[in-house]
C-alpha cells in the first residue's frame, strides 16, 4: 500500500515531465523558423498596385439628391394602392370613404356622376405616368420632354 | 526574427503615413519596404506556401493603403497593421483552404538514434509545423500568431482580437493536440540535450 502510494505520483510526476518536455521540443520548433526573404520584385509589385489604385478615379457615389424624390414617390404609389386595395376589398366601405355622390352637385344625375369619376381617375393615372416619365428623364441628365 | 516596434520605426511609419495621408503616394513605399519581412513570414505561417503568402501579404498592403485613414494613433501602426493582415490571411483562407493532411494522418518523427541528427530533427521540424495547419481552424490561429510574435500572449490576442483568457485557453488546448500527435519529440528532446551536452560525441557519430 505504502509502495503504490510512493510509485504514484513519481508516475504522475513523470508524466507531466514527459509532457513538458514535448511542448519545449514543439516551442522550440515553432518559435525558430527560418525567416523568409521577400523576392526581389515584390516592393516593386506592391507599388505598381498601389499606383494604379491612387490613379484610378473615385467610385461614382450615388445619387440620393435626384433618387430621393423618385423613392418617395414610388413609396407614396405603394402605400396609396395598398391603402386602396385594403379598402375595395374590405366587407363595406367604413365612414372614412369620400362619398362621392354626397359632394357632387345635386342637379347632376348618379350616372354622371360616375363617369366623370372614372375620367378622373384616368387623368390622374395619365399624370402619374407623366411624372413618372419626366422624373426617369431628369434622372437621365435629359432636361425638357423631347 | 527581430522586433516589430522599435521606436526608430514608429517614427518612421508615422511620418511616411502622414506623407501618405497629405497626398504622397511614394511615401508608402518606405511602409512597405520596413513590413514586406514580417507581413510575408505572417503569411508563410497561414500556409506553408511562398507564392501565395506573398499573394496575401500584397493584398494585406493594399488594404492598409486603403483604410490607412481609418488607423487610430492610441495604438502602434504594427498591432493595427498585423491585426488587419490576420483578417485578410484568415478571409484568403477561409476562401481557398490550404491544401493539408489531416492532423492523424501526420507521420510521426522516428527515433532521433535511428537517424542522422541535425537532418532528422529538421524533418521532424518540418512535420511538426505543417502540422499546424492540420489543427482545427480555432486552435490553429492562436498558434501562429503565438510562435509568430515570439511567445507573447499579449501581441497574438491584439493581433486576433480576443481576450488573452481566450487565446491562452486555446493555445493551451492546440499545444494538447499537438503532444498527443507527437508523443516521440519528447525522445527527440532528450537527444537535443544530449547534444548539448556533449558536442563532441554528437560530432563523433
Amino acid at each position: 500500500m505504502k509502495k503504490s502510494k510512493t510509485i504514484r505520483p513519481e508516475r504522475e510526476r513523470a508524466g507531466i515531465d514527459s509532457s513538458a518536455r514535448i511542448e519545449t521540443r514543439i516551442d522550440h520548433i515553432l518559435a525558430t523558423e527560418d525567416a523568409l526573404v521577400p523576392s526581389s520584385g515584390f516592393l516593386a509589385s506592391v507599388m505598381e498596385r498601389v499606383q494604379q489604385e491612387a490613379a484610378a478615379p473615385p467610385p461614382i457615389p450615388f445619387p440620393w439628391k435626384r433618387a430621393i424624390p423618385g423613392i418617395l414617390l414610388t413609396a407614396g404609389v405603394f402605400g396609396w394602392g395598398t391603402f386602396e386595395l385594403i379598402r375595395t376589398s374590405g366587407p363595406a366601405p367604413g365612414p372614412f370613404v369620400l362619398n362621392w355622390l354626397a359632394l357632387a352637385p345635386p342637379h347632376l344625375s348618379p350616372a354622371v356622376v360616375a363617369s366623370v369619376q372614372s375620367a378622373g381617375w384616368v387623368a390622374l393615372a395619365l399624370g402619374a405616368s407623366l411624372v413618372s416619365w419626366l422624373f426617369s428623364r431628369r434622372l437621365a441628365g435629359r432636361g425638357g420632354l423631347l | 526574427m527581430t522586433t516589430f516596434n522599435p521606436k526608430g520605426t514608429q517614427e518612421l511609419d508615422r511620418a511616411d503615413i502622414a506623407s501618405v495621408l497629405a497626398g504622397d503616394v511614394a511615401a508608402f513605399e518606405g511602409i512597405v519596404r520596413r513590413w514586406q519581412g514580417p507581413l510575408i513570414n505572417m503569411a508563410w505561417r497561414y500556409c506553408r506556401d511562398r507564392g501565395r503568402a506573398e499573394e496575401m501579404a500584397q493584398e494585406a498592403f493594399l488594404r492598409a493603403w486603403r483604410g490607412l485613414a481609418h488607423w487610430r494613433r492610441e495604438s502602434s501602426f504594427s498591432t493595427w497593421l498585423f491585426a488587419l493582415a490576420a483578417n485578410v490571411y484568415r478571409s484568403e483562407l477561409k476562401r481557398f483552404p490550404t491544401e493539408t493532411q489531416p492532423l492523424d494522418d501526420a507521420p510521426e518523427p522516428s527515433r532521433p538514434a535511428s537517424q542522422h541528427g541535425a537532418l532528422a530533427a529538421k524533418s521532424s521540424a518540418e512535420t511538426v509545423r505543417r502540422a499546424v495547419l492540420a489543427l482545427p481552424p480555432r486552435y490553429r490561429e492562436p498558434v501562429v500568431l503565438f510562435y509568430f510574435h515570439e511567445m507573447d500572449v499579449a501581441a497574438a490576442a491584439r493581433a486576433m482580437g480576443l481576450p488573452e483568457g481566450t487565446l491562452k485557453a486555446r493555445l493551451s488546448r492546440a499545444r494538447a493536440l499537438l503532444r498527443q500527435r507527437f508523443p516521440r519529440l519528447e525522445a527527440e528532446h532528450a537527444a537535443m540535450e544530449l547534444t548539448a551536452l556533449n558536442p563532441g560525441k554528437e560530432a563523433a557519430r
